[in-house]
């Protein structure tokens, strides 16, 4: 009834408030545990990330969406997605440098024994990195309503 | 370090599109010339792969140093190296044209960057599921440039194609299932050999191949299919459309192309008749109605867009009739379709922004406006009809050739009515452009309150979207595109010499 006006949306609730509050790390570090898993059981950097994206989104139901988006520094969004993708081109072409093919991670193995596992890992958070911040990222533009597209001469 | 170079191609844009992110955080600006920089060490090290190809012959990549049925396997042979080329080149060309035309955005480059990297994967992956990937890198990126636009219009016509693309990327993916499910494989040389081995007439081997080819069809925009095409064309920002139209159906007809010969092989065809009948109908119904639909339209930019479903066509009955000629024809068109597509997208953004003419009426008289766009459009369009020193001449002459040969008759006759055919939207078009009155030199005026009948042009440019002025870069981009849809027919004996190496195991 009220879904017209943006701001009415909100409706604070102790409830909500306590359980995300309680909640939130745990769903945090599951999203880890998936993202570590990934390598030899179901689950990776793909699933992760997402459910990483979700405690923010939980975040946003509990303490209204302007909040959410002032406690969640754009700097920090932009910084997992290009960083994600920096680590995961950083490992591929490390092991280039070390004379072997794209991603190809025993050529690590020489300066650390378990180099395979722990880079598939390192390629893991990454990509949960680059899935957490674009879920987050597209959460607030929807959340931003068409507003800020259709201002100035544009034209149905 | 020549030897990484399939996947360098690959990895260089993505690294490229992650930098503007982090650029944003600090000026609005520097997304060009982080894309200018990567383009043009993509199309170097497209360059070195040139001679490479050419002298060494297939340049096969392992991602991973995985073992190469199962790893990720990236293939560089004389189709993928003259595909890469062209996305480096046409990309280089975009690029000048949206220094001025813009997007200027950070995240615009960001998106350009994948769509490249996108494009570029799919050209070289040698692996069907890898493929997918790249298929759906590719479509998301090309809906967000296609939503980039500014008018509301742009947002839905991103919409439908984000709908329609995803259907076809999925089904697609339902293909490669089957094709998995029957050989175990994804890598595409194992997996035509194991495909043989089935037997070619097997249900699970049939139902692959109408998917997958299905889906790539929509991607492609054959006639049924196309829906999506023209809106995406039409609304998009005019170095959106350029790029797009230029490469995304580009790229994923070659994908069918490397299905048909690298997958499923040329005995799958002759095989399967009904296969190649269905293929060649679909193409050949394409070609007709896509001309039909162009010719019954006023908007320019909608009728370069089917146009496009109907060159598709000619460019799928090509591959699919499979003789070296046909082949040599279909990638010759493949290649001159980008170039003049993508030129013709270009001219009618400049011809927009200088006059404010979007219509085939509105055409009327603006050659002596701008007459250098006006010159190479013409050039473009009649090199798209096929007149004879240009690329697009030498295109549909091969595969009329490879008809023949082959003894297909109807399709014979299909191919030259497409002549006729594109002969009559665009001969009107130029017609317009050169021998007709003026119908919109004073409308700008009209909307400012018709007083003022001696308006220079220069002063009556006040179109609300895009600011209007032209830079030389974008004529330049138009002009050089008039230039190689000409040139490049002297590249064609290098080509067929190309795909001659590299081309027999396929055929045979």
């Amino acid at each position: 009834m009220s879904a017209d006006e943006q701001p009415g949306l909100y409706v604070e609730s102790t409830i909500i408030m306590t359980t995300v509050r309680a909640v939130a790390p745990f769903v945090l570090t599951f999203a880890l545990f998936i993202m570590f898993h990934g390598a030899d059981t179901p689950g990776g950097g793909f699933q992760g990330g997402v459910i990483a994206g979700s405690v923010v989104m939980m975040l946003a139901f509990a303490f209204g969406i302007e909040a959410a988006r002032q406690w969640v520094d754009v700097r920090v969004v932009s910084a997992l997605a290009s960083g994600g993708v920096l680590v995961f081109a950083g490992v591929g072409l490390g092991a280039m440098a070390l004379g072997g093919q794209f991603l190809q991670y025993n050529v690590y193995e020489p300066y650390y024994y378990e180099a395979s596992k722990y880079g598939i890992e390192l390629v893991e958070l990454g990509i949960g990195g680059i899935v957490a911040s674009v879920a987050i990222g597209l959460f607030f533009l929807l959340a931003a309503g068409f507003g800020h597209v259709t201002d100035g001469e544009g034209e149905p | 370090m020549i030897e990484h170079i399939p996947v360098l191609l690959v990895v260089l844009p993505v690294l490229g599109a992650a930098i503007p992110l982090i650029v944003s955080l600090y000026s609005d600006r520097g997304g060009w010339s982080i894309a200018a920089v990567t383009m043009l060490a993509h199309a170097t090290l497209a360059g070195l792969l040139v001679p490479e190809v050419w002298t060494g012959g297939v340049v096969s990549y392992a991602v991973g140093g995985f073992a190469l049925p199962y790893g990720i396997e990236l293939v560089v042979d004389g189709l993928s190296l003259a595909v890469v080329t062209l996305i480096s080149i046409i990309s280089l060309g975009v690029l000048v044209y949206a220094r001025h035309a813009g997007p200027h955005e950070n995240t615009f480059y960001s998106q350009f960057l994948l769509l490249v990297t996108g494009l570029t994967g799919m050209t070289v992956t040698g692996d069907v599921f890898n493929l997918y990937v790249f298929l759906e890198i590719t479509g998301l990126a090309a809906y967000g440039l296609v939503a980039s636009g500014r008018r509301v219009s742009a947002a839905v016509a991103a919409l439908k194609y984000l709908i329609i693309g995803t259907v076809g990327a999925s089904l697609y993916l339902l293909g490669v299932g089957y094709a998995l499910a029957t050989t175990g494989t994804l890598n595409m040389a194992d997996m035509s050999t194991k495909l043989a081995a089935v037997g070619y007439d097997s249900t699970l081997v049939l139902t692959a191949f109408g998917l997958m080819v299905g889906g790539l069809t929509v991607k492609v925009a054959l006639f049924p299919l196309h829906t999506w095409q023209p809106d995406a064309y039409a609304n998009a920002p005019d170095s959106v459309s350029a790029f797009i139209s230029a490469l995304v159906s580009t790229v994923s007809a070659y994908a069918l192309a490397r299905l048909l010969f690298s997958v499923f092989t040329v005995d799958f065809l002759t095989a399967v008749p009904a296969a190649r009948w269905a293929l060649l109908v679909l193409a050949s119904v394409s070609i007709v109605a896509g001309s039909a639909l162009a010719v019954s339209q006023s908007n320019v930019q909608r009728m370069l867009a089917y146009s496009s479903v109907s060159q598709f066509g000619l460019v799928i009955a090509g591959f699919t009739i499979a003789t070296p000629i046909a082949v040599l024809g279909a990638t010759v068109h493949l290649i001159g379709h980008a170039v003049m597509k993508g030129g013709l997208f270009a001219a009618s953004g400049i011809i927009e922004r200088k006059t404010g003419a979007t219509t085939v009426s509105g055409y009327a008289g603006m050659a002596g406006r701008t007459p250098f766009v006006a010159g190479a459009f013409a050039l473009l369009a009649l090199a798209m009809v096929g007149v004879p020193p240009a690329i697009g001449f030498v295109g549909k002459w091969y595969i009329v050739l490879g008809a023949v040969e082959a003894g297909l008759w109807p399709v014979v006759v299909v191919l030259l009515a497409s002549t006729l055919l594109t002969l009559a939207y665009f001969a009107r078009l130029v017609e317009r452009l050169y021998f007709a009155e003026p119908t919109i030199h004073d409308e700008p005026a009209v909307a400012d309150g018709g007083a003022e009948a001696d308006e220079s042009p220069a002063s009556s440019d006040h179109r609300s979207d895009g600011g209007g002025a032209v830079s030389t870069g974008m004529i330049a981009v138009v002009v050089a595109a008039a230039v190689l849809a000409v040139v490049l027919t002297g590249a064609v004996p290098l080509l067929d010499q190309l795909l001659d190496q590299t081309l027999p195991p396929l055929l045979q």
